[in-house]
Formats: C-alpha cells, sequence, structure tokens
C-alpha cells in the first residue's frame, strides 16, 4: 500500500511539504522545457529541417484541434490548453517509461489542473460576453434553472478533477497489483492499455473537455 | 491519498510557470514561424494575383490602343485617298480645260493665219493678174479692157473682203 501513498520529498521551512508529485511535475517542466529549447533552436522560415517539420506539424495538428472546439477568434487561449496537454500527456505516461509515480495520481495535481480550468471556463465567458452576460446566463433559459447552473461551475471542475485522478490512480492501483502477482511478461501489454493508452486518453479528455466547456460558457 | 494541502497550490504554481515558459520557449517562436510562413505564402499569392491583374489590364490597353491605331490608320488612307481623288479631278479638269483652250487658241491662230495668207494671196494675184493681163495686152494696155477687167477682178475682191 505504500505505492499508493504520495509521500512527502522533503520539508521546506517555512512552506512546509513538497511532495512527489511537485518533484515529478518540476522535472517534467525541466524536460519539456529543455525539450522545446533544443527544438525550437535554428527555426526557418524557408527549408525547415526534420525536425522542425515534425514540430510544426505537431503543433499545427494541436492548433487546429483546439480552434476546431473554441473557434478561430479564441486561439489566445490555445497555447494554455496544449501546455496542459503535454503535461499530461507527459506526466500519464511517466510510469512507464521513467519509473515515476505519475503525478496526476495525486489529487493535489488534478485539483490544481481543474481549478486552473475552471478559472479559465469562468474567465473566457466573462472575457467573451461581459460580466453582466455571465451573470445573467445563470438564469438561462428560466430563473429556475439558476441553482443547477451556479452548481455547473464547480460540478465541470470537480468532474473533470475527479476523472483524471479515478483513472490514474485506478490504473496504477491495477498495474501495481498485476506487478506483484505476476511480475513477468504479462505487465507489458497491460501497462500499455493502462499507462500509456488510458493516459493520453485521459489527457485529450481533459483538454477536450475543457475547450468544450469554454466554448459553452462563450457562447 | 484523498488530501488536499499545500501541494495543491505548488502544482498550480508549476503549471502557471510551465504555462509561461512553454510560452515564450515553444509557442511564440513556433507558432510565428508559422505565422511568418503563412504571410509569406500569402502575399507571394497576392503578389502573383497583382501582377496578373496589371499583366491582364496592360493587355486591354494595347489591345483597345492597336484598335484604335487600325481605326486612325483606315481614317488617313480614307482622307488620302479622297484628298488624292479631288485632285486628281481637279488636275484632269484643268487638264481639260486647258486643253480646250489651247485647241481655241490654236483654230484663231489657224483662222487668222489663213485670212491673212488670203489676203496675201488675192493681192498677189492681183499683181499677177495685172502683169499678166499687161504682158498679154501689151505695154500698152487697152483702157478699156483695162477697166474691165479692174471691174471683174475687184467685184471678186471686194467679195472676198466682205467675207
Amino acid at each position: 500500500m505504500e505505492e499508493l501513498n504520495c509521500e512527502t520529498v522533503f520539508t521546506l521551512p517555512v512552506l512546509g511539504g513538497i511532495s512527489e508529485s511537485v518533484v515529478v511535475t518540476w522535472i517534467i517542466m525541466a524536460v519539456l522545457v529543455i525539450l522545446s529549447i533544443v527544438l525550437v533552436r535554428n527555426l526557418k522560415v524557408e527549408n525547415p529541417g526534420k525536425v522542425q517539420l515534425a514540430l510544426e506539424a505537431g503543433i499545427g495538428w494541436a492548433q487546429d484541434f483546439f480552434e476546431g472546439i473554441i473557434g478561430k477568434e479564441n486561439r489566445r487561449y490555445i497555447p494554455y490548453l496544449i501546455t496542459v496537454l503535454l503535461y499530461l500527456a507527459f506526466s500519464n505516461t511517466i510510469a512507464p517509461l521513467f519509473g515515476f509515480k505519475p503525478p496526476t495520481k495525486d489529487l493535489n495535481v488534478t485539483a490544481g489542473l481543474a481549478i486552473m480550468s475552471m478559472c479559465l471556463i469562468e474567465y473566457s465567458g466573462i472575457h467573451k460576453n461581459g460580466l453582466k452576460h455571465w451573470v445573467k446566463h445563470f438564469a438561462q433559459p428560466v430563473p429556475v434553472v439558476a441553482p443547477i447552473m451556479i452548481l455547473e461551475v464547480v460540478i465541470r471542475p470537480l468532474s473533470l478533477c475527479m476523472r483524471l485522478f479515478g483513472n490514474m490512480l485506478a490504473g496504477f492501483v491495477v498495474m501495481e497489483l498485476i506487478k506483484t502477482i505476476v511480475p513477468l511478461i504479462i505487465p507489458i501489454p497491460v501497462s500499455f492499455y493502462f499507462d500509456i493508452f488510458d493516459g493520453l486518453l485521459q489527457a485529450y479528455v481533459f483538454v477536450f473537455l475543457t475547450g468544450l466547456f469554454m466554448n459553452e460558457e462563450m457562447e | 491519498m484523498l488530501s488536499l494541502d499545500l501541494n495543491l497550490v505548488w502544482n498550480i504554481i508549476n503549471l502557471v510557470v510551465l504555462y509561461l515558459l512553454l510560452r515564450h520557449f515553444l509557442f511564440k517562436p513556433v507558432m510565428g514561424i508559422m505565422e511568418k510562413r503563412r504571410q509569406i505564402i500569402e502575399d507571394g499569392l497576392k503578389n502573383a494575383q497583382d501582377a496578373q491583374n496589371d499583366a491582364m489590364k496592360m493587355k486591354q490597353e494595347y489591345e483597345d490602343a492597336l484598335k484604335g491605331a487600325k481605326q486612325e490608320s483606315a481614317q488617313i488612307i480614307e482622307n488620302a485617298r479622297s484628298a488624292a481623288k479631288n485632285e486628281y479631278n481637279r488636275i484632269v479638269g484643268e487638264a481639260g480645260d486647258k486643253a480646250g483652250n489651247i485647241i481655241e487658241s490654236a483654230k484663231e491662230t489657224v483662222r487668222v493665219e489663213r485670212e491673212q495668207t488670203m489676203k496675201e494671196l488675192q493681192s498677189e494675184i492681183a499683181g499677177l493678174a495685172v502683169a499678166s493681163a499687161a504682158k498679154i495686152v501689151g505695154r500698152t494696155a487697152d483702157e478699156d479692157l483695162y477697166d474691165q477687167f479692174l471691174k471683174e477682178v475687184g467685184g471678186s475682191h471686194d467679195d472676198t473682203d466682205n467675207k
């Protein structure tokens, strides 16, 4: 059972304990930033190299994907969504690839992501249609639904948070159990499903739903 | 496992920092490059379109100019032709007039000369007649015969004068 716990890696004097997920997130951040610095070097407008083409294809795909959800006029939110997508894709698949515990198994991480998503969803709605319209839209189409609409503000990020956390934790638990029972060969295909496939799927679902909610809010 | 603590805040901060870092190191350069390329392609297409439009406009202008030139040349030829015709008619008319005048004056000259010749001939004939008569009659001519002859000849002489 000790694998399920999020251990405190070290304790800072004033700020308290720093958990494993935060440290792993730091590592992922460092890797992502170094990767982008390395890959973004020597970008050329004409005659791009293979690396640049792959990079542009990836970013272009993500950009088109999010533009399709939240529309071309809201493309300023796209970098954040791609950041979350990259972060989740890395952190969900980090367990089989590098042996870290996935940070998304920690409720603090998914809750943080969901809170950020909630802020972004509401902010995008306010930014697009104004504060007045945002307040009024709780009473749409009939004022009776207002409590449900207000609840939705919390439910949407809560569902995002719990979906991601539940999937990752369940996958992690299943993987640990299998590894305990049959440590040989069998965990490989199962790991492909629970860690790689499910991890990427959950990353996709998280940003997809965030984009969808933002689009809903901006209507 | 299911506990929320201060790490939530650290994770949010991490996420924001990661977003800012990636925005600076990844999205800005890559999207900038993509945007720049798109701009270049768009400019190229626009320039090509402009060049084509210009070419079409020039072609139209040339065609118009050519058409105008054709019409003008036809007009010029037409003018030249009519001018030449007028000139021709004038010259031919003048020539005809002149020829008529020349013929007329030649006729007149011939007539005058004939008359003069006639006159000369008459006086000569008269002289000859006198001489021949004198020869016939002799030096001492008969006064009567002479008179009679003169009457005859003079009468015919008068006739020619009166003509």
